[in-house]
């Protein structure tokens, strides 16, 4: 029983860490912008089949691909920004929901159609090597892959949590978020701050999708999955406070871990069901508290 | 099944889907994703309860209209209290709840495998499980059922409480209508002909399992509302209608199966995406000034 905590624990710590590098974005998008990206899982996705592409397809080196998927999710970014959010922004707020879910369902599509819906895996013969931590009955394991996914979570979305917390351009974005008008007369450009957040926001997801997909395996259907999860750490975490979400992805990662790791005098849970306490966790918080977890107010004039 | 009777069927219950999403998203406001759980449950109850337990059409689908109404306590326990972005929420996770469950919890629904082998009622003395008109028949009968229902709905004063709602609800509250029933009641009617409109997709299909419900399959469905204009009840008819032939020369085209579902995903996303480009200012009520 006692044995496998520390296997438990690092499991946690890593399945945070995804959730982390999987929510950061939208944590930028909805969180602080109030952009609803529906699509944003499926971003996440679209990410990982462009380094599929570049790397498992053309044989380009792992670097090479990282970058040119980057590059790609630019431009996916700039794209989505123009083509299914800026048109329907200032109208009926139903409208970005419905564009976003059909964007969602369109890149599912031409996800399924261009690469097949077969699963597909990414994999580098160092990606897979395994490490031992701790020795004798204690023992963890942990792979090349999930060193990274752990440094990469923690480098990253510290980075954006101090990008948006303590800097003047941050605080333009937060400015914006909180006071459109009021904000744009004091001189903050919103073409600008809308393109840059959201820019990032992708550029992280799409990252995110990549060390997803070495670490599980990639699905046209894996999208929606995700963008549930980064509501579910958004919600618990709090709107707008990136520190939150962090905070939030490692809680969720260990309660799923806990959940279908530890025996309850006898009975334990299905492993099936890990991904539905999330679900239980969002439908909980919805109803009891609406205004999420650790929600602050915003300031109203 | 023959070629006109199955595509007759087919549109009838994606007419039923329909209306049930204009009835709480086209009129309400309320963009419910966990419609299709309602689907599913439908097709699950109807189909659990005739090959495992032998019982009859009537009863079957009476407990399918039930049972699918329970997700929409639910769905409607959240929507009395959120707004748009939350209440979107709270549903994709409920139908992913849905979803999790019809696959897990394998002692009831048989996970991925599903539940093959549903029986078709026998009605007059004729077999529909032979006789495709009959069966046809059969799902016209409910679809006009389901189909009247929802029109005297959107006719009623109840209909124009769930419209103004969708406008303006601290209004709407202060002359006198009690918004978080009138949103529940909205939501179960709609949950409830969705289960329907299950039903009768199990009885049709004979073998189900979780696959058909996917998130994704909303989007016919949605697409007919928006092609339709929301909360126009005989514009969402015509859409729908429109929608389910639409891509049906694709079929007689050389492509694989596995592709053509994601192309007339796709091809329904992108009406939907370009009708909202094109109509984005009229589509959704905008609150009247006074």
């Amino acid at each position: 029983m006692l044995e496998i905590l520390p296997q438990l624990t690092l499991n946690s710590l890593i399945i945070g860490s995804m959730y982390a590098l999987a929510s950061a974005g939208l944590a930028l998008n909805y969180g602080i912008l109030r952009i609803l990206n529906f699509a944003h899982g499926h971003l996440l996705m679209l990410g990982g089949y462009l380094f599929y592409t570049f790397f498992a397809v053309l044989n380009w080196s792992p670097l090479a691909a990282l970058f040119a998927t980057l590059g790609c999710s630019v431009v996916v970014a700039l794209l989505t920004l123009g083509l299914f959010v800026r048109p329907f922004l200032r109208l009926h707020p139903l409208l970005p929901l419905v564009s976003t879910l059909a964007l969602s369902i369109i890149l599912e599509s031409l996800v399924s159609i261009a690469w097949g819906v077969n699963v597909r895996a990414l994999s580098l013969d160092s990606s897979m090597r395994s490490y031992e931590l701790g020795t004798g009955n204690f023992a963890a394991y942990i792979t090349t892959v999930q060193i990274v996914i752990i440094g990469s979570a923690l480098i990253l979305i510290s980075a954006v949590a101090f990008f948006v917390h303590s800097t003047a351009f941050g605080r333009r974005v937060r400015a914006l978020s909180n006071h459109g008008r009021a904000a744009q007369a004091t001189g903050v450009n919103e073409t600008v701050v809308l393109r840059t957040v959201f820019i990032l926001a992708t550029l992280i997801t799409a990252f995110a999708g990549v060390l997803i997909g070495f670490e599980t395996n990639l699905q046209p259907t894996m999208g929606s999955a995700y963008t549930v999860k980064a509501f579910a750490v958004l919600i618990l975490g709090g709107m707008g406070n990136i520190w939150g979400a962090i905070a939030a992805s490692y809680l969720l990662g260990f309660l799923e871990n806990f959940s279908v790791g530890l025996d309850f005098g006898g009975y334990s849970l299905p492993a099936g069901y890990k991904d539905a306490f999330a679900l239980i966790f969002i439908l909980l918080i919805l109803l009891f508290r609406p205004e999420g977890l650790l929600r602050k107010k915003n300031r109203e004039v | 099944m023959g070629y006109i009777t199955t595509l007759a069927t087919l549109c009838m219950i994606q007419l039923i889907l329909a209306q049930s999403l204009n009835l709480c998203f086209g009129l309400g406001g309320m963009l419910n994703l966990a419609l299709l759980s309602s689907y599913a449950i439908g097709a699950y109850t109807v189909a659990l309860l005739s090959t495992e337990h032998q019982i009859q059409w009537v009863p079957c689908i009476l407990l399918s209209l039930i049972t699918s109404g329970i997700v929409a306590l639910l769905v409607g326990g959240i929507a009395a209290r959120l707004r748009r972005d939350s209440f979107l929420i709270g549903t994709l996770a409920a139908s992913s709840l849905v979803t999790a469950l019809l696959i897990n919890w394998k002692s009831l629904t048989r996970g991925v495998l599903g539940v093959p082998g549903i029986p078709r009622p026998t009605i007059f003395g004729r077999d529909l499980a032979t006789d495709d008109l009959g069966f046809t028949l059969f799902c016209a009968f409910w679809t006009i059922i389901a189909l009247a229902i929802l029109l005297i709905v959107f006719r009623s004063s109840f209909g124009r409480q769930i419209r103004a709602l969708a406008e303006n609800p601290q209004l709407t509250e202060s002359i006198g209508v009690n918004c978080s029933q009138a949103r529940f009641l909205a939501l179960f009617i709609s949950s409830s002909m969705a289960g329907l409109a299950g039903a009768l997709f199990a009885y049709f299909m004979r073998y189900i399992d979780p696959s058909s419900f996917g998130l994704n399959e909303i989007v016919t469905v949605l697409a007919g509302v928006i092609l339709g204009r929301p909360g126009s009840y005989f514009g969402v008819i015509a859409a729908t209608t429109f929608l389910v032939l639409l891509p049906e020369p694709l079929r007689f085209l050389d492509i694989p199966s596995s592709v053509l579902g994601p192309i007339r995903q796709l091809l329904y996303a992108l009406i939907i995406y370009l009708v909202l480009l094109w109509k984005r200012e009229r589509l959704f009520p905008i609150e009247r000034q006074v």
